[in-house]
């Protein structure tokens, strides 16, 4: 990962962490606000119900006043006064003053407690009313309405209950009405928006779930709170119990407050949150991008430079020398690194080449030093024999004669040999298939290998028939292999598995020529590609430096994998065109 | 100067006297307004609507259209209508009904024996019809003696097919219109028996109760069901209420899973938590009666208690039951607004002695209940013949679990009647509770010539009904 990209990433996290850090914070202050607010706006509610229970349970007091002034009520009174009163004619009585009325619960009395008429329940009559239950005289007359439990006969029904009494005579009518307690009631309220308002109700689905929480308050007969539900349907439930005139919890109102506008809101802060990040994190980009700039480009510039000069191009331009800052250091620390390196390695070049030189000269001495010598002995012999018999002489002479022509075409091939190493010619390009020059260059060591006095060797080809043409020099490059085939065939005096074989590789293909001889040592693999180095008792030295030679024409490279006794491996990898390097 | 007196006080009563004959006269013409929550859809003795309620009105409503051979006056008596006299042989198994002559079918044409011997043979109930001149042969294979008083029954009037929907009587009224939610009569003018005052009826289906008696108060109706329970209120708004003799009963029927004798002591405490005295008396405001026998004296002659059961409430506390047996689904009618106040009353009845008990009045389906309160027709004249009826309606199921006996035949004697009852009420399967009498509104114009609008034994009596002079001037509908 490059420096900019890395410079960039980092501004990228930093902001994007900046932007999570101030969401978070923001979000939960919100929260926190929603909270407050939502309790205050419940506290809010919690007072409008019971200001608005106040003003029902004054009408309903109102109503049942009224009820017990009605004709109806004072007519009943009078007439079961008389001994010939006749309570059936009362039974449907209550149904019509509570539906005139709009109560929701009315029951006519006898002073003995038994129900005359009842609006919610007509077939009760002639049962004891619930509140003579226990046997007592009389109910009180309650001056204001009381939350009271109502048996229906298909449910538990709360309703706020008052009663009057009317009395004629020694005659008294009890009235006890009310009105029910329930969501519609509820629902004169005027709720803010996302607010709603709920009797818990045994069984009822719709506060099904708020059962635990009921049950918590009916317990501890005082508020509770809780968060209800999942998704967006979550709200903040607030449960009220709401007692009889004994204590018992009647029912539990329930005050629930959608989330959904804290959610809405959550909602923006994240979406703002998120392109808040998006835009810090491209504004960033861009920043980073022209700081990173700023401060790499000295960098690259000094890493191409650096490259550069891994890849041999040593007389660089000295990079940003002029930047200041560690940077400047560094590329002024580098200027002057590659100017000394470059000068050693000039001075190395030139003491390679006196160290060639006198290679060379060691082994032209060497190589001209054997001729010379009986050159110089025949030419002795020559000056003796001038003083033999002339028939005597003549038989030296030519005898000196041979010796020296042999001794002349001796200097003469050593010299061609040299020569022409340093005349090796340009190579030819075209395309030729690889497979097909290693086939002919084995094909002229046929004879070689099958003859019946030396040792066997067996020849392994792995031609691999994908290898596509290639751009080379066909005659240079089987001279090449036929150095190298001969090398292995001489690496085995007792025989042994010559490999050769074929592969494509990365933008060309590699040529591996393997034998299973001595090996080489440390010492001799480094030298091995020398001019005129040689391990062999009659070799120039001159083959592998060939290779080498026609490898490098090639824009290829060479080179060798050995252990002693374990054999050697010459690879070589030519490019598919001339104009490209093998890297 | 006496004499001067008398003649003074003659010529000043004359215009009241003769005021006094003009109203007690009454008027030819005018449309009778009927309301009723029924719906009937056809008019066809030989097809009976499967809802109990559509069927009686039916039955009414057909007996002002079709004619019996005979009749059954409200106090019992056998008289002649089609057919002028009858006679049998010595053991009742051979009919001749003699027909009156010169009666006209609604089309105009005369209506002959064999027609009448057709109509019946429609209808037949195990006998054969021939004619013989202008009598009308009935055959039995058994003795029939209370042929008669079965020809009575509306299902038994003569109605003769002109095509396959269509049938002309010779009642005092033809049929004019049948609609969805009404249907108009019109004045038979050829009727043997003579000519309705009224020149039409208009009968509207489908009417809640609660519309009716609106409708009755705003003086948009003539004549109106009401509820026993609404009776009160419509005297005590000056109308005038009539009533029949009960003609519904109401039981309470345990279903086959509560029929088993484990069950014995829920139904026995159930039953006797019963207060027919409070429904009869307070719910149905003295209108009903209280209910311990099937059948009501009028029909069997013999006192309820004959059936083995007596009014006194026996309740008792059921917390003695298993409390799986405490819990009781009573299902009722959701169309029969007296069934749900007896309903209701059964409930708070149960609830005090411990049980607890559902009342379901489902317009649907619903859950298997355990006990229903079932609605029994009583309007026949023949005990065996209400025992039938009442099989009928609670079901074979209902009955096997009740009895092993089988319903007594129609001539069965009337020591068979009371011992099928006795059965049927015997491990308190079928818990009879009150009888209700049909009740009608009328308005302040509704007269009738004799007798009520409506006879105690529910037949309609509009022949016999004139509108005064107000609603007569009400427009033709």
């Amino acid at each position: 990962m490059t420096l900019r990209l890395r410079l960039f990433a980092l501004v990228a996290v930093l902001v994007t962490l900046t932007v999570v850090l101030v969401t978070s914070v923001v979000a939960s202050s919100a929260r926190q606000a929603f909270a407050t607010l939502d309790a205050q706006r419940t506290a809010a509610i919690a007072a409008q119900i019971r200001r608005e229970f106040a003003v029902q349970q004054d009408q309903i007091a109102q109503r049942l006043e009224r009820i017990a002034a009605s004709d109806t009520v004072q007519r009943t009174v009078t007439e079961l006064g008389r001994s010939t009163a006749d309570p059936a004619r009362h039974v449907g009585d209550a149904g019509p003053l509570a539906a005139a009325q709009g109560l929701d619960f009315l029951d006519l009395v006898d002073d003995r407690g038994k129900i005359l008429s009842s609006a919610q329940t007509p077939a009760r009559f002639g049962y004891r009313h619930p509140a003579w239950a226990d046997g007592g005289a009389a109910a009180p007359a309650t001056p204001a309405a009381l939350l009271q439990r109502i048996d229906l006969p298909s449910e538990h029904a709360v309703g706020f209950i008052a009663t009057r009494t009317v009395t004629a005579g020694d005659h008294r009518l009890y009235v006890i009405g009310g009105r029910r307690l329930d969501d519609q009631f509820l629902a004169a309220l005027v709720l803010p928006e996302g607010m709603r308002v709920r009797l818990y109700r045994d069984g009822d689905p719709a506060t099904d779930a708020m059962r635990p929480l009921a049950a918590r308050v009916r317990q501890t007969r005082q508020d509770a709170h809780e968060r209800i539900g999942g998704g967006d349907g979550v709200e903040s439930v607030a449960a009220i119990p709401l007692s009889g005139h004994d204590g018992e919890v009647l029912a539990v109102l329930l005050i629930a407050s959608s989330d959904r506008e804290l959610s809405d809101l959550m909602s923006r802060i994240r979406w703002t949150g998120v392109l808040a990040g998006a835009l810090g994190i491209a504004l960033g980009c861009g920043v980073s991008y022209l700081v990173a700039s700023r401060v790499t480009r000295p960098i690259e510039s000094l890493v191409d430079a650096v490259r550069d000069v891994a890849d041999g191009r040593w007389n660089v331009d000295p990079p940003a020398t002029d930047a200041s800052g560690e940077v400047g250091a560094l590329a002024r620390s580098f200027a002057r690194m590659t100017a000394q390196l470059s000068e050693q390695r000039d001075r190395l070049v030139q003491a390679e080449r006196v160290a060639a030189w006198r290679e060379l000269a060691r082994r032209l001495a060497h190589e001209l030093k054997n001729p010379l010598f009986p050159l110089r002995i025949t030419i002795d012999n020559l000056r003796r024999a001038k003083a033999l018999a002339p028939g005597e002489f003549d038989e030296v002479f030519d005898e000196s004669l041979g010796t020296l022509t042999t001794g002349l075409a001796s200097l003469n091939t050593v010299v061609a040999r040299f020569s022409d190493f340093a005349r090796m010619p340009v190579p030819e390009f075209a395309e030729v298939p690889p497979n097909d020059i290693v086939r002919h260059a084995l094909k002229l060591f046929d004879a070689q290998l099958a003859a019946a006095d030396r040792p066997p060797i067996r020849v392994a080809s792995d031609l691999d028939a994908s290898v596509e043409p290639i751009e080379a020099d066909a005659d240079q490059l089987g001279r090449a292999l036929l150095n190298l085939l001969l090398n292995a065939i001489d690496a085995m005096p007792q025989g042994g598995e010559l490999t050769i074989r074929t592969r494509r590789a990365k933008g060309g293909v590699r040529i591996d020529v393997a034998d299973t001889g001595e090996g080489l040592t440390g010492e001799e693999r480094a030298r091995l590609f020398t001019p005129y180095y040689t391990t062999k008792q009659h070799g120039t030295g001159l083959g592998l430096a060939i290779v080498q030679s026609v490898v490098a024409d090639h824009r290829g490279r060479i080179w060798v994998e050995s252990e002693p006794g374990r054999g050697t491996t010459f690879h070589i990898e030519l490019p598919q065109s001339h104009e490209t390097h093998m890297s | 100067m006496r004499r001067f007196r008398f003649v003074w006080l003659a010529i000043a009563s004359a215009p009241l006297a003769a005021a006094a004959v003009h109203g007690a006269r009454a008027q030819y013409g005018g449309t009778l307004r009927v309301e009723t929550r029924a719906n009937v859809h056809a008019l066809d003795p030989t097809a009976t609507p499967l809802d109990r309620v559509d069927a009686a009105a039916a039955r009414r409503i057909e007996s002002l259209v079709f004619d019996t051979l005979t009749h059954v006056d409200p106090a019992g008596g056998l008289r002649p209508r089609l057919a002028t006299s009858w006679e049998s042989d010595r053991g009742g198994a051979r009919w001749r009904f003699h027909l009156r002559p010169g009666v006209a079918l609604h089309d105009g044409t005369a209506l002959e024996a064999w027609q009448v011997a057709a109509a019946l043979r429609a209808v037949s109930a195990g006998w054969s019809t021939s004619i013989d001149g202008d009598a009308v042969l009935i055959e039995s294979q058994r003795p029939r003696p209370e042929l008669p008083w079965e020809l009575a029954d509306a299902r038994f009037a003569v109605a003769v097919r002109r095509s396959s929907s269509s049938v002309v009587g010779t009642g005092p009224f033809r049929l004019e219109r049948i609609e969805a939610s009404r249907i108009i009569l019109r004045a038979h003018d050829a009727c043997w028996s003579a000519r309705p005052f009224l020149d039409a009826i208009e009968i509207m289906m489908g009417r809640a109760g609660a519309a009716q008696l609106t409708d009755l108060e705003s003086n948009r109706a003539d004549i109106v069901d009401v509820s026993p329970a609404d009776a009160r209120r419509l005297t005590d708004h000056g109308l005038r209420v009539i009533t029949t003799r009960p003609l519904q009963g109401y039981a309470l029927v345990f279903e086959p899973h509560k029929a088993d004798a484990a069950s014995d002591r829920l139904r026995e405490m159930f039953a006797g938590s019963l207060d027919r005295s409070a429904i009869a008396n307070v719910l149905l405001q003295g209108r009903a009666e209280p209910a311990v026998a099937l059948l009501p004296s009028w029909v069997s002659g013999y006192p309820e208690a004959f059936a083995g059961r007596t009014l006194t409430r026996t309740a008792k506390a059921a917390d003695r039951l298993p409390p799986e047996q405490r819990t009781v689904s009573l299902r009722v009618d959701s169309a029969d607004p007296v069934a749900r106040l007896i309903g209701d009353r059964i409930a708070v009845d149960a609830r005090e002695v411990g049980f607890t008990v559902t009342v379901q009045a489902p317009a649907g389906l619903a859950p298997r209940p355990d006990v229903r309160l079932v609605r029994i027709t009583l309007d026949a004249n023949i005990p065996t013949l209400v025992l039938a009826r009442l099989v009928a309606e609670l079901g074979p199921r209902a009955l096997s679990l009740a009895t092993a006996e089988q319903p007594p035949p129609a001539d069965a004697p009337l020591a068979a009647a009371l011992a099928f009852e006795r059965a049927l009420l015997q491990g308190s399967m079928i818990v009879p509770v009150v009888r209700v009498p049909d009740l009608y509104g009328l308005a302040d114009g509704v007269e009738a010539f004799s007798g009520e609008p409506v006879d105690a034994t529910g037949t309609w009596n509009f022949a016999n009904v004139s509108l005064h002079a107000a609603a007569r001037s009400r427009g033709r509908p």
